[in-house]
């Protein structure tokens, strides 16, 4: 076939013309068969290059076009817009990355990287030769969204997308809505509790009829694609109906025999089987515990609307977009760090937090009135072994606000606090010069040699080598040790585990890009956001949260969706159904077919990636994968090796 | 100046063509709204398309920033102003504001123009280049930089002798010094604030010697020593020319520091100056890089991390302010700092030395408003007024705010509060 094919290589403003001489590439390329022109290029992907390649290709009616530059990852994209907007069709443009593979793995090899560069060329112009217009897959897209996780992420999620027209199931596992803001008391900068905040939020959600809240809802598989995902969720019931409310309410939470630690006051208190966890919680009514309840009846006594007979439920979910935002778990140090475990006045910042909120007149612990405590920063978090690398990033700001609410709400406080230098980033930086105003007392430590925390039978001690007074050795003794623990990413992996979303070094979801596209997924159509990307405080979550919700939404708006058309392909005659290629699809894209009297395999595509893995496992090559035929890949591979002398001197 | 006012109307303004406001406005058009992105500057891209890599993927910023850019600039949905100010908005009611804005004349026809760059190489007229920090010099015909958008020359009128030669060297014939300023008063639905940040002064602390001492630069001037861009494809010192070898960082120059009037973190500068001194230890290998610091806030994903790599490089870490820098006869640079590890008063010499500059408000958009109705916050900031259940809300209902125009902060929460921006905007929209 006759092609006239452009090529354009890049410079890469010296990312790639440092290392090799692209004038020579060009040139080495530019009589090849098929090839109509060959141009250098500063930055292929500037805008006056691409404007250039659009009338190149209009002017010359070119049928191919190669753009040698950086990985595809970048610009793969980009090139292929460029020849649609020229009116070639984008599956006649083929990338060569002469930069990730070439200059930047050979900057010690200038003539080598060349060479290299100019086989990878001639193999791209091989690939264009044999190309085919191809034309996206087009499906229709359920404009609904379901959202895994009820916390401040998920709910702020429901409500922007409920307001940008798209319906919402907002599920949540627990019986109550708003995760763990729910748990705590005054919140910076608001000066709201997190109470406050979360029935704000919860008000307005019952207000939108395209919003659909449920709660003790497990999301229990999940199937399909971006456009089209199945849930199945399972309802557990509450068991204790709306107008089961008010003193009968509380007469029958008196009269449960069975008591509890209640993990919503991190087990300082007790629960019964039948609870709320605060007065004004989302839902406001009661549920009880199946798992704890003796079914003895005392409460149904008292509240005849109590129906234990209710049955869970599962129900059936079709949403386009699935948005994940199922949180973080606080940091549980193990047993005997910092004397945690060792002394029950040994505390964690999230039991702190519930602590100053259950006090009223004075701060009182285990029967102890509590003077002056030792915050020690950075428990679970900058370990430099282990999992917990990283820095929590919300924990100096939390732990520093909680002190100042501390000595406002109880006045006699003092507060010493181990540090490994102070992380409160931007605005928050005041509040930790209000703490200094206010007469907390700061010490650091050297970064090899963390404070220590001494439990003694009737007492605490804790010491520190201080860089901040001079490298002094100071000892605090304390009535109360709070450890500052981090963000740790969720035990309960369930809908991670679902949609088989990877997960970063840190052990939380992955994005896709860090940088630029900090809540997509390379699952199509997943979505995350709030704490269990990574670390973050309100603020933050809550603008990841509306970021995912604008994400989620484009996808959802249209009602429909492009794919791409590079799949796999049966060939219905050689397949012979071996299940081979079904036990290699790491995406459940294969499943069994009869066609005829034949069982064969047959290739979903809205969920075929194109990624190949199942052509060599084939024992009949009975499947190919289009725009990556084993012609094309057999002449991409001739061109690579086409000039060595090896190859030439038969 | 010509008294025409055009008028147009779109669903959305969006105020800024940094990284923020550009994905504001790309959020916006891919859900099928109309929007204006109105840029101050010559090109879009804000500050990131200049930077030279970005902490802590090392992704190199024009890579990554030049596909966004062009995807701006090619959307169906979106029409952008460069060389475009704001000078007035007023609220006529819920859903209706009316802005004005006025366009600068470039004195090149935008359409026309190939950006062959024989006008630049005509010109006679060198000036210091901003878009290089100052480090090398431009013409006053000029493409803002090889990676701009668009990519088209502009005539520095304040700078131009109208000596005419670049009319003739034109090629297109697209240089023409009859344009004059357009006004416009644009008619939208919503407002989105992207207006970003502006870079601390260091002249403000003349201990440190900006200015004054050559080879004492900003942190921005590096960036661009570091582009692929870059203006000497190798880093040298600007007072002779020698590449360093002793290099020092100088943190928190004009943050966290109440004499100067700026008592936040600027978020930034400590990730941005790990960076700089990895790729500085890469392009340099002989050279020692040291960072003087009060505290490193390595916070955000992959932080610390990259922190813990930054020392197994063996870049050294000082714990102490940098009171006070004097020069030498070879232009090498004595540091006074009190090394607060070891509990004393030091001195030690560098024979180059960046300032970390911080982060301030722009205080541009607070004038948009006639009466004052877009508040600010203590420090100038465009005011959050529900700063955890709604980030990107402002007091004025209808107008959100986008990236650091609200406050410091990195790329990717300035790509989220982007999205927050878009998120509400449509909501209101739709309301």
């Amino acid at each position: 076939m006759n092609r006239k094919i452009g090529v354009y290589i890049c410079h890469c403003g010296g990312n790639i013309s440092d290392y090799v001489d692209v004038e020579k590439v060009k040139q080495a390329v530019v009589n090849d068969d098929g090839v109509f022109l060959a141009k250098t290029t500063m930055f292929a992907c500037g805008d006056a290059n691409q404007k250039e390649m659009v009338e190149d290709i209009r002017n010359n009616g070119l049928d191919g076009v190669i753009v040698a530059s950086c990985s595809p990852k970048l610009h793969l994209l980009t090139f292929r817009a460029v020849s649609e907007r020229a009116g070639l069709n984008k599956y006649n443009y083929v990338h060569a990355n002469i930069r990730e593979q070439v200059s930047w793995a050979h900057s010690d090899n200038k003539a080598g990287a060349t060479d290299k560069a100019i086989q990878i060329v001639k193999s791209a112009i091989a690939k264009v030769r044999l190309a085919e217009p191809l034309m996206p897959f087009r499906f229709p897209a359920v404009k609904a969204v379901a959202i895994a996780g009820g916390g401040i992420s998920g709910m702020r999620a429901a409500l922007g997308l409920s307001d940008m027209g798209c319906p919402v199931y907002l599920i949540e596992k627990s019986p109550f809505f708003g995760g763990r803001t729910s748990q705590w008391d005054v919140l910076y900068t608001s000066g709201q509790t997190g109470g406050q905040m979360v029935s704000e939020l919860y008000g307005e959600l019952l207000k939108r009829e395209n919003v659909k809240l449920l709660t003790g809802a497990e999301i229990i598989s999940g199937s399909g694609n971006i456009g089209d995902f199945k849930l199945k969720v399972r309802v557990t019931p509450r068991y204790v109906p709306e107008n089961c409310n008010g003193d009968k309410l509380n007469e029958s939470i008196a009269a449960c025999p069975v008591e509890l630690p209640d993990e919503f006051n991190f087990n300082l208190t007790k629960r019964k089987a039948i609870y709320r966890n605060h007065p004004g919680q989302f839902p406001q009514t009661a549920v009880i515990d199946m798992t704890s309840c003796t079914r003895c009846g005392e409460c149904e006594k008292i509240c005849p609307e109590i129906d234990l007979s209710q049955e869970e439920e599962i129900i059936d979910i079709n949403a386009g977009s699935v948005l994940v935002a199922t949180g973080f778990d606080p940091y549980t140090p193990a047993d005997g760090e910092f004397g945690y475990g060792l002394s029950d006045r040994v505390i964690t910042l999230p039991e702190f937090k519930r602590l100053i909120e259950l006090n009223d007149s004075g701060l009182v612990h285990k029967g102890r009135r509590v003077r002056k405590i030792a915050y020690i920063y950075c428990v679970g978090s900058r370990q430099p072994e282990g999992d917990n690398k990283y820095c929590s990033r919300y924990c100096c700001t939390s732990v520093i606000h909680s002190a100042i609410q501390a000595k406002k709400k109880f006045g006699d406080i003092t507060g010493y606090h181990f540090t490994r230098g102070i992380r409160t980033y931007g605005k928050q930086e005041l509040l930790y010069a209000e703490s200094l105003k206010g007469g907390e007392i700061y010490l650091q430590s050297y970064e090899d040699d963390p404070p220590v925390v001494e439990v003694n039978e009737n007492s605490l001690k804790v010491r520190i080598n201080d860089i901040l007074t001079g490298i002094r050795e100071v000892s605090v003794e304390p009535d109360l040790v709070v450890l500052v623990t981090g963000m740790v990413p969720r035990a309960d992996n369930s809908v991670g585990a679902l949609f088989k979303l990877p997960k970063g070094r840190d052990s939380f979801f992955n994005e896709i890009h860090m940088k630029l596209r900090p809540v997509e997924t390379v699952i199509d159509g997943i979505i995350i956001c709030g704490a269990c990307q990574g670390p973050k405080n309100i603020t933050e979550s809550v603008n990841s949260a509306l970021s995912a919700a604008v994400k989620s939404f484009s996808l959802v708006n249209r009602g429909e969706l492009e794919m791409e058309p590079i799949v796999a392909t049966i060939d219905e005659e050689t397949c012979e159904w071996c299940g081979a290629c079904y036990e290699a699809c790491p995406f459940d894209a294969i499943r069994k077919t009869v066609k005829g009297t034949r069982e064969i395999a047959e290739i979903n595509n809205s969920v075929c990636k194109g990624c190949g893995i199942c052509l060599p496992v084939c024992p009949v090559d009975a499947i190919e994968l289009t725009a990556y035929s084993n012609r094309e890949i057999e002449s991409m591979i001739d061109a690579l090796a086409g000039s060595y002398p090896i190859m030439t001197t038969k | 100046m010509s008294d025409e006012i055009r008028a147009a109307s779109y669903d959305a303004l969006v105020i800024g063509g940094g990284i923020a406001g550009g994905e504001a406005a790309l959020d916006l058009a891919n859900n099928g709204y109309k929007v204006l992105l109105v840029e101050k500057d010559l090109s879009i891209g804000g500050k990131m398309i200049l930077l030279s890599k970005v902490f802590p993927t090392l992704d190199c910023a024009a890579c990554i920033t030049t596909p966004k850019v062009s995807e701006i600039s090619r959307h169906p949905g979106i029409t952008v102003f460069t060389g475009a100010e704001v000078t007035s908005i007023e609220k006529k009611g819920e859903r209706e504001f009316e802005t004005a804005v006025t366009k600068r004349p470039r004195y090149v026809v935008e359409e026309d123009c190939t950006a062959c760059q024989l006008c630049e190489e005509v010109c006679p007229v060198v000036v210091h280049d901003e878009y290089q920090y100052r480090l090398v010099g431009r013409k006053a015909a000029f493409i803002p930089f090889s990676i701009a958008s668009p990519r088209v020359a502009a005539i520095d009128i304040e700078n131009c002798t109208l000596c005419g030669a670049c009319e003739k060297a034109c090629p297109p014939k697209c240089i023409d010094f009859t344009q004059e300023t357009e006004k416009y008063i644009i008619k939208t639905g919503t407002v989105i604030v992207a207006t970003g940040f502006k870079l601390f002064d260091p002249l403000k602390i003349p201990r440190y010697g900006y200015g004054v001492y050559k080879n004492v630069l900003t942190s921005m001037e590096m960036e661009r020593q570091l582009a692929p861009t870059r203006p000497f494809n190798t880093i040298l010192r600007p007072g002779d020319g020698k590449m360093p070898d002793r290099i020092a960082y100088v943190l928190c120059t004009g943050s966290r520091d109440d004499t100067i009037g700026n008592p936040v973190c600027s978020q930034i500068c400590c990730m941005y100056s790990l960076k700089q001194a990895q790729l500085l230890m890469g392009a340099l290998p002989m050279a020692d890089v040291t960072i003087y610091y009060i505290n490193i806030r390595s916070f955000g994903k992959g932080f610390e991390e990259f922190y813990e790599q930054a020392k197994g490089m063996g870049i050294s870490f000082v714990k102490g302010k940098v009171g006070k820098i004097t020069e030498t006869e070879t232009g090498n640079l004595i540091l006074r700092y009190e090394d607060i590890n070891e509990n004393r008063v030091m001195e030690e010499e560098h024979d180059m030395v960046v300032l970390a500059v911080g982060v301030l408000p722009n205080t541009d958009p607070l004038s948009f408003f006639r009466n004052g109705e877009l508040k600010a916050d203590q420090f100038s900031f465009v005011d959050q007024a529900e700063v955890l259940s709604s980030p990107a809300r402002t007091s004025v209902k209808g107008v959100f705010v986008a990236g650091t125009a609200s406050g410091p902060m990195d790329i990717p929460d300035s790509i989220l509060s982007a999205g927050a921006a878009s998120s509400e905007a449509i909501s209101y929209l739709k309301q």
